[in-house]
């Protein structure tokens, strides 16, 4: 095969692409990578135009400083910009201590970069602040499975088990959306004579695949899996032998569903109660082995302030029918971003360190400050959470600095005006990005950085498959990557110990932080994945670990091998509906857009339709609005201006707005669930205006 | 108000609004006991005609696992009677004559059913006929069960919530059934005639007689067996009479002690009784005017009495009650109060199909509604009736019309047909064949959910003739 194998810029399935550079490498030319176990030669629109930036006249490619005086961004060398950050970063620490240097990271950064941004943070700066937008992807079902399982890997197991269970079930995910090559999983299942069942107050194209759809109100998918827990245990469907010998509590989770009769279901979720009674039936035929079902939960059931509560209760559901840890069975969390899975497990977490340790328990502390070569006393403690931190920006006691890479969180926080005053008010705000995004455009600082294709590292996709990105086209001349951003202000700020910039030497490194701890890369290189059929799975411990593929077949990762049932209660959203705001506001993504589309609005060859405001023709008839023509939504945080698009697929009584331009987070609630600091993106009260 | 410490609150009574009160105390630290006169656990009273059809596990009735009261901090007595309130020296008097000291009283005392006047019902010795059944405690549930498997008919006294939900699961169970109703109609206390009417239609059709504007007045032991003779001159040779015409408040305790009782236990927007110390929750209280016999509102009335015990403010406002029938094959929703409630009426009777669906609305805003015979819509009526939606003109009409049938698709040219690729139906028309498709535009090649449609466009191409050029 001629040309250099890797894998999209997008989402956490991380299609296999072949690049090829075209015309002195200023394009470059995707093909699917035919052979690949994740995508099986499938692209959607997004990763065939992928290789829409290379060369684009947006792309930055100097560094940019402010001048104070006009306001303006003028291009810089690296030196002046990376000393006019180290000054920065000395004076505010000078006047506001160690913590008034923050640092916010993503979710599409390799493994290496999220590792190295982790102990940059901690090393370089001595700072506790640092967390990433991960927190606003699927930290709920990671505190969730931390909780119950006594581990966090999104999937379990491969995502292509799902096509040999007898049901799954989708709790608001719209993969054939968000995954388009995922969907002929469901395809595929059902072809096996599975069912699919998705649970989304949208018909989406996901939805429009299922043989099963139901529609909750947004913010009840907690209330639908208390009902069907206690449809099962009505049924003497739950499996005691499994629950006897892999779990404990369930006596007290049972009394919490006991409380949840399909009628009582019906009158919260909206969900009538026959077609609660009907999952559970179909549920119920796979407990104990007789069948094999799968959950699977996404950011519809996740963004919420009880998200992780939402989690667990379908996580009780999976563990009464005894699911987890048989073939083609279980629970699984579909992660959203590139490396949402990786990026949580290295560090840039404010509460952990690489390999999914924690930041307060002195046995991981010691591990790791022993690898970096420090004390362990000299390692901070846990910080805020993304947005917390980001609220804190500029008050009292809150950092006066920050630096920011690969995240636009002008328009991808919640409560967005806020967060765009809270950057406002910074003495230093350092951007690293590939064109000016939104958050960029505040930005002190702007440091031009590398983009997939210009770079090589690992990826660890939504089922733990750590996958090898590999550079097919040299940056353009004045980009550096982040690695060399980092190294050259750590040099800058006199960091102890080596701030290499190649990132298979940093992904060796990341390997030995890791070993021991739960997510374990110890066994992994650059060289064993690019020589590997398609991705090792971790735990990996040592290098002749064939990696993990499926994890909870004989315990689970409690150190009493035990799942953990957890009693959830239902409160519902944060904030209810009311006369002032009768709408329900939900947001998601469109096909052909990413996240806040700060990448996929450049690429010309994808639809640019601009926000818009979905909402079902009886609630626009009692408006008055009509399609394509504009409406106004407002929440108490903000108003945005779209266009109608009235479909019968939404509940009538809720509207979505899609969160790739600037506006629906403006919209959003910034309630934070208390366990995984997760914002409520997914339901607010709204007011629709024509 | 001080939080109450020793002797705390005393809840008189164990069902679900008492456990529920009692666990809202119980997480805020104040100390409370439950005196409950059954001497089952305290358990799910809903879930009684479910566990009497068998769709059920009967080990799910538990509120609680059983051990946990005493973990929870909640000093359960089961098996207690009380027999008297003493306001005076705060006490309550148990039937043993044992005293329990109280610093808050809650009347939790639910509802007791109310015995028809029939003949031959209670024996002489005072104790019910031995085939004659109550069907209000999980032991009346459990005498019932045992009684089903010798028995062959059964006559339900009662065609209420209750009478329908135990009809259906006896003859769920096998039994020949027969229900006897003196009004009118069915549901008579929730909805009209006609929904009455639609209802028992459906029963018969089911195998289940009904007889409305008949009494049961003698039940007589004949040769044969058990008769139940009706006012109406019939006489329903029966194994089985279950009785589930209706309940009242339990208030003779609240009575006896000189508390305010009308209907119910009166009790203000604090769930304060005329004694300031004394209060009530669930089925036994009367407030605003209204009893309500739901678990919804005792459990709402609960939380809310939680709070206040513990030094909260929060008020009870009233309830907006929605009644569904949980009977397999009958398909019941009650919204508010359809028969006394005042608005506009937007109806929709299809006695073809036997649904009957009915919305009242005031100011835009449904305030009661009858859903019987199709449900299709009950989650979204039920969740605009609660939130108090308001909805424009054409809406109430539109709720109860079914979807429009989706007009048949044609695919203009311009139509995107893969949203993976970005490919039109004209660029898939403009292929010879799948393979080319594939090759040429990659539709199909991305999430494949657009097969079929490139499948169809490409059977209805115009043929060329072979050869031929573009």
């Amino acid at each position: 095969m001629s040309g250099t194998t890797t894998h999209c810029p997008y989402c956490s399935l991380q299609c296999g692409m072949v690049l090829t550079p075209g015309r002195g490498g200023r394009t470059l030319e995707v093909t699917p990578w035919e052979g690949h176990p994740v995508s099986e030669g499938g692209l959607c629109r997004k990763g065939w135009t992928a290789a829409g930036l290379r060369g684009h006249r947006e792309r930055l490619t100097t560094p940019l400083l402010r001048d104070r005086a006009s306001g303006e961004l003028r291009a810089v060398s690296w030196d002046e910009a990376l000393d006019r950050v180290a000054d920065g970063v000395r004076a505010v620490q000078a006047a506001h201590g160690p913590d008034g240097v923050a640092v916010f990271g993503g979710g599409g950064l390799t493994n290496e970069k999220a590792y190295q941004l982790g102990r940059f943070a901690r090393v370089a700066l001595g700072t506790s602040q640092v967390d990433y937008n991960g927190r606003w992807c699927m930290s709920s079902a990671a505190s969730a499975s931390n909780t119950a399982f006594g581990i966090d890997r999104g999937l379990p197991f491969p995502l292509a088990d799902v096509e040999r269970a007898d049901v799954l079930v989708l709790v608001g995910s719209n993969l054939a959306e968000t995954m388009p090559p995922a969907a002929r999983h469901l395809d595929r299942c059902r072809a096996n004579g599975g069912t699919v069942v998705v649970v989304d107050p949208r018909r989406t194209a996901t939805a429009e695949r299922a043989d099963v759809h139901l529609q909750p109100v947004p913010g009840t998918d907690l209330a639908l899996a208390l009902g069907v827990l206690h449809e099962i245990d009505a049924r003497g469907a739950v499996d005691t032998a499994y629950v006897a010998a892999r779990t404990t509590g369930w006596e007290q989770a049972r009394a919490a569903a006991s409380g949840w009769w399909p009628e009582r279901v019906e009158r919260v979720t909206g969900v009538a109660a026959d077609e609660v009674r009907a999952l559970a039936d179909l549920l119920a035929g796979c407990s104990a082995g007789r069948g094999s079902a799968v959950v699977l939960t996404a950011r519809g059931a996740e963004q919420h302030a009880q998200g992780t509560a939402t989690v667990l209760a379908w996580i009780d559901v999976a563990l009464a029918l005894g699911l987890p840890g048989r073939p083609h069975s279980g629970y699984g969390c579909l992660t959203g971003q590139g490396n949402g899975q990786g990026g949580r497990e290295h560090g840039q977490k404010a509460d952990q360190l690489p390999g999914y340790r924690m930041i307060d328990d002195p046995a991981a502390r010691a591990h790791v400050a022993a690898v970096w070569g420090v004390a362990p006393r000299s390692l901070p403690g846990p910080g805020r959470s993304a947005y917390e931190l980001l609220e804190a920006l500029g008050t009292d006691g809150g950092p006066r600095a920050l630096l920011v890479h690969g995240s636009n969180v002008v328009v991808s926080a919640p409560h967005a005006t806020h967060v765009a005053e809270r950057l406002e008010s910074l003495d230093l705000l350092v951007v690293c990005d590939l064109v000016m995004s939104e958050t960029a455009a505040l930005a002190d600082v702007v440091l031009p950085v590398t983009q997939w294709a210009e770079e090589a590292g690992t990826m660890t996709n939504l089922e733990g498959r750590v996958l090898l990105r590999q550079r097919a086209v040299a940056p353009p001349d004045g980009v550096r990557s982040d690695l060399e951003v980092m190294a050259g202000l750590a040099q800058r700020l006199d960091a102890p110990g080596e701030w290499s910039t190649d990132p298979a030497v940093v992904f060796a490194e990341l390997g030995r932080a890791s070993a021991g701890g739960r997510a374990d890369y110890a066994g992994l290189s650059h060289e064993r994945i690019a020589a590997s059929d398609g991705g090792l799975f971790w735990p990996c411990p040592d290098a002749g670990h064939p990696g993990t593929p499926r994890l909870f077949g004989e315990r689970f990762a409690h150190p009493d091998g035990r799942a953990r049932f957890v009693v959830v209660e239902h409160r519902g959203p944060a904030e209810p509906v009311d006369a002032a705001y009768p709408v329900h506001l939900t947001t998601g993504r469109v096909l052909a857009q990413y996240q806040s589309g700060a990448q996929t609005r450049r690429v010309r060859d994808l639809p640019d339709t601009g926000p818009f405001v979905e909402l079902h023709p009886m609630l626009a008839d009692r408006l008055g609005a009509h399609d394509g023509e504009p409406v106004v939504v407002t929440t108490r945080r903000g108003e945005l201006k779209a266009p109608a698009r009235v479909t019968s697929t939404i509940r009538p009584d809720t509207v979505f707005v899609p969160f790739h331009w600037v506006g629906a987070n403006r919209l959003t609630n910034d309630a934070l669930d208390p366990a995984s600091r997760m914002p409520e993106f997914k339901v607010c009260a709204a007011a629709v205006r024509a | 108000m001080s939080p109450a410490t020793d002797p705390g609150v005393v809840v008189v009574g164990a069902g679900m609004a008492a456990v529920r009160l009692a666990e809202g105390l119980a997480a805020r630290g104040t100390a409370v006991t439950l005196l409950g006169d059954e001497d089952a656990p305290p358990y799910n009273r809903i879930l009684l005609s479910a566990v009497l059809e068998s769709a059920c596990d009967p080990s799910l009735l538990d509120l609680r696992p059983r051990g946990s009261y005493a973990d929870a901090g909640i000093d359960l007595r089961p098996g207690v009677r009380v027999v008297e309130i003493d306001r005076d020296a705060r006490e309550v008097v148990l039937a043993d004559t044992a005293r329990v000291p109280y610093d808050r009283l809650v009347l939790a005392t639910g509802a007791i059913p109310t015995l028809p006047p029939v003949r031959g019902l209670v024996r002489p010795d005072g104790t019910l006929h031995p085939r004659v059944h109550p069907f209000r405690s999980v032991a009346d549930c459990r005498r019932l069960d045992a009684a089903v498997p010798t028995a062959r008919r059964a006559v339900v006294v009662g065609g209420g919530l209750l009478g329908l939900q135990v009809a259906r699961a006896l003859a769920v169970r096998g039994l020949a059934v027969e229900v006897v109703e003196g009004g009118e109609h069915l549901l008579r206390s929730h909805v009209e005639a006609p929904a009455g009417a639609i209802l028992a239609r459906d029963l018969r059709r089911l195998g289940t007689e009904v007889y409305t504007g008949a009494r049961a007045t003698r039940l007589v032991e004949g040769p044969d067996g058990t008769t139940l003779v009706l006012d109406n001159g019939a006489a329903l040779a029966t194994d089985l009479v279950v009785l589930t015409a209706g309940g009242r408040p339990a208030t003779a305790l609240a009575r006896r002690a000189g508390l305010e009782v009308r209907r119910g236990v009166v009790v203000d927007e604090g769930l304060t009784t005329s004694d300031p110390r004394v209060h009530a929750i669930g089925d036994c209280a009367q407030h605003d005017g209204v009893t309500t016999g739901f678990v919804p509102p005792a459990w709402e009335q609960a939380a809310v009495l939680a709070d206040r015990l513990a030094g909260g403010d929060l008020t009870y406002d009233g309830h907006r009650p929605v009644a569904r029938l949980r009977a397999t094959d009958l398909d019941v929703a009650v919204l508010g109060d359809p028969l006394t409630a005042v608005g506009d009426v937007v109806e929709v009777t299809n006695p073809v199909v036997g649904s009957h669906r009915r919305l009242v609305v005031r100011d835009g805003r449904i305030v009661a509604a009858t859903l019987v015979g199709d449900l299709s819509r009950v989650g979204l009526i039920t969740g605009h009736y609660d939130r108090g939606t308001v909805l424009g003109p054409a809406e109430p009409a539109a709720l109860l019309a079914g979807d429009r049938p989706a007009a048949p698709r044609v695919l203009g040219d311009d139509a995107e047909v893969c949203t993976c690729a970005g490919v039109t139906a004209g660029a898939v028309r403009a292929c010879r064949s799948l393979e080319d498709v594939r090759s040429t535009t990659r539709a199909t090649t991305g999430c494949g959910g657009c097969a079929d449609d490139v499948r169809a466009l490409l059977a209805s191409r115009p043929l060329t003739p072979s050869g031929g050029t573009r």
